[in-house]
């Protein structure tokens, strides 16, 4: 499986829970929370992610209690994939459960707005125009699983036993 | 370091390597065999748990998959705490529904003013040593204290074990802090664990896996050591597993626990990091306003004032925690001024107070005593809100700026002894200086 999309950035150490979640705003549902997303941390964040993009985030994303609403905001937004240096452990999880391909990655050297290649198969994360080709793990099989099934729960209702093929 | 380098050749070459406490618990319940830091691994879950501040994000993930499929919802509890009692019709709306499920598929439920999760979950017996636990909240890393791995998970990890008995989960490295010598009085788990904060920072053992160990950390009792496997959360770790004795087993059998299976780490298991503290030569610590991992001596921080002290939480809401205030405060009376709050960590621990005489000597000191719940910990319940440059000394677990409900109040965290010595004189006091400060459970 390959990923191609334009690099959105995000700074490290982001509290998605403020930043990214209703959490501060009571009643607001996520078409607004998408709308005003990081805004306070990477201004015109919300206008520049098109679908397909790619979140490109500093270290640390989601650290402390990360909500899921986040994932199914950032999915809502069209947000491909997120590559990021050391995720925060609630929100790597919350990224697999909901369909969006978290990769683990250095991301020095990546400029907003480039275009980024992931190649799940191969192992590799390139921004060609910034000269960056990294090698990265492949995903272990269940998590492959999870994501090809688009979600944790999707896939249980087509695999109630865990079984992967 | 020398002896890890030499155990990763040995690896290479096909010799065998020691496990981790996480290890053995994940490598027991996906299939028994040997799992490493890294792999990816499908485990069953002994037990789960819902609180309300996530339950209505959980119940619609479980609403989406029809009902019919949760042959495991009897093994979680739903739990009303962090809204004990409601604020507004939106948190009492969630209750009903947590209420309804419950009784509708027949999950365990505990209600406004029976206690905070990780205190319940442990009191009401549903784990023991060896089990894997998850909840909904980044504080189930306390089951650690019962030799336990728990760790904190969100809706659709919940639902998915609900539905299926299993969850996913890395293997995680591990770190082995171990605690020398032995606390000083009036030095507890609080004070440890705000150094490790100090040291590593927040976050600094993210991902990670805590292993507590050392005749300090066998010298604790229950309370304390809960206090030092919930603390961690705020290290950012993933569990913060003590290991098993009799103390555990007796508490876990004296709550109705099912038969342990204590877990050790092999001799020769490969940490990411060790630390060895003195124990004694650590005293009483404080985390300054804003910033958990701002940490300084006590004495340090002498004649900052207060007008607000605050006893209760997962962190240090218990019995110990009351015992250590009143020690102080009976027969006295805390500063003209000073505002004092207690929110025991459950009903259990509220009568236990109470059939000891504390509630009473707290109240005559001139403290509120208020319902079991989460409360003192964030203003999700509406009626601890601080006024403008109001000082609060709590013994809960985090002071992110505006978490008491103004952020132009401020938040410094210390155990119980720091607080009610702080209540008495009016000014963050350290314990070992105040009569009373000194008090330790008979062991």
């Amino acid at each position: 499986m390959k990923i191609r999309g334009r690099a959105r950035l995000l700074p490290a150490d982001v509290n998605t829970d403020i930043h990214c979640s209703s959490k501060y705003l009571p009643g607001k549902d996520n078409a607004y929370v998408a709308q005003h997303a990081f805004e306070q941390v990477a201004p015109g964040f919300a206008s520049r992610l098109k679908p397909g993009d790619i979140i490109v985030a500093g270290r640390n994303i989601g650290i402390n209690s990360s909500r899921e609403q986040t994932v199914h905001i950032m999915r809502m937004m069209g947000a491909a994939a997120i590559i990021c240096p050391a995720f925060g452990r609630q929100f790597f999880r919350n990224a697999i459960n909901n369909g969006l391909p978290a990769i683990e990655c250095d991301i020095s050297g990546i400029a907003e707005g480039e275009e980024v290649e992931i190649d799940f198969s191969a192992g590799s994360v390139v921004a060609a125009a910034c000269g960056v080709i990294r090698h990265v793990p492949p995903l272990p099989r269940e998590i492959q699983a999870i994501l090809a099934a688009d979600g944790l729960i999707a896939f249980l209702q087509n695999h109630p036993n865990w079984e992967l093929a | 370091m020398r002896s890890n380098v030499q155990r990763g050749k040995n690896r290479k070459f096909g010799g065998r390597v020691g496990s981790t406490i996480a290890e053995k618990i994940l490598g027991a319940h996906s299939g028994g065999g040997t799992v490493t830091a890294g792999q990816v691994v499908v485990a069953r879950v002994d037990f789960a748990m819902v609180h309300d501040a996530r339950a209505a994000n959980a119940l619609k993930v479980i609403g989406r998959v029809g009902a019919k499929s949760l042959p495991f919802v009897t093994k979680t509890a739903l739990v009303l705490d962090h809204y004990s009692p409601p604020p507004n019709a939106e948190a009492a709306n969630t209750h009903s529904a947590m209420r309804a499920f419950a009784g509708e598929h027949g999950a365990v439920l505990y209600d406004v003013g029976d206690g905070i999760c990780h205190q319940v979950l442990p009191e009401g017996g549903h784990l023991t040593c060896g089990d894997l636990v998850v909840g909904t909240d980044t504080h189930s890393t306390t089951y650690g204290a019962f030799n336990a791995f728990g760790t904190g998970v969100e809706g659709t990890d919940v639902s998915a074990v609900m539905m299926t008995g299993k969850l996913w989960f890395r293997v995680p490295e591990s770190i082995r802090v171990e605690l020398r010598g032995g606390l000083q009085p009036g030095v507890w788990a609080k004070d440890v664990t705000l150094h490790m904060l100090g040291r590593l920072g927040a976050e600094g053992a993210n991902y990670r896996v805590i292993e507590y160990c050392g005749s300090a950390v066998k010298a604790m009792d229950i309370d304390d050591r809960m206090t030092l496997s919930n603390h961690a959360a705020e290290l950012g770790a993933k569990a913060a597993i003590l290991e098993a004795d009799e103390k555990t087993f007796a508490w876990l059998k004296a709550h109705g626990a099912r038969a342990p299976v204590p877990t050790a780490a092999d001799a020769d298991a490969r940490y990411v990091e060790r630390i060895e503290l003195d124990a004694a030569r650590l005293p009483p610590q404080v985390a300054r306003r804003h910033q958990i991992d701002d940490v300084a001596g006590v004495a340090e921080v002498k004649g900052q004032k207060i007008d607000v002290a605050l006893i209760g939480t997962c962190t240090n809401g218990r019995l110990d925690d009351i015992r250590q205030a009143a020690a102080i405060l009976k027969g006295r009376r805390i500063a003209k001024g000073v505002r004092m709050i207690v929110t025991p960590a459950s009903r259990r621990v509220y009568l236990d107070a109470a059939r000891e005489g504390l509630i009473e000597a707290l109240t005559m000191a001139g403290a509120s005593v208020a319902a079991a719940g989460c409360g003192t910990c964030v203003s999700l319940t509406g009626h601890l809100i601080t006024g403008d440059g109001e000082v609060v000394i709590s013994s809960a677990n985090r002071n992110f700026k505006g978490r008491l409900g103004n952020p132009d109040s401020e938040i410094w965290i210390g155990s119980a002894a720091t607080v009610a010595s702080s209540a008495l004189t009016g000014y963050i006091t350290d314990p070992r200086t105040v009569q009373g400060g000194e008090w330790r459970p008979k062991s």
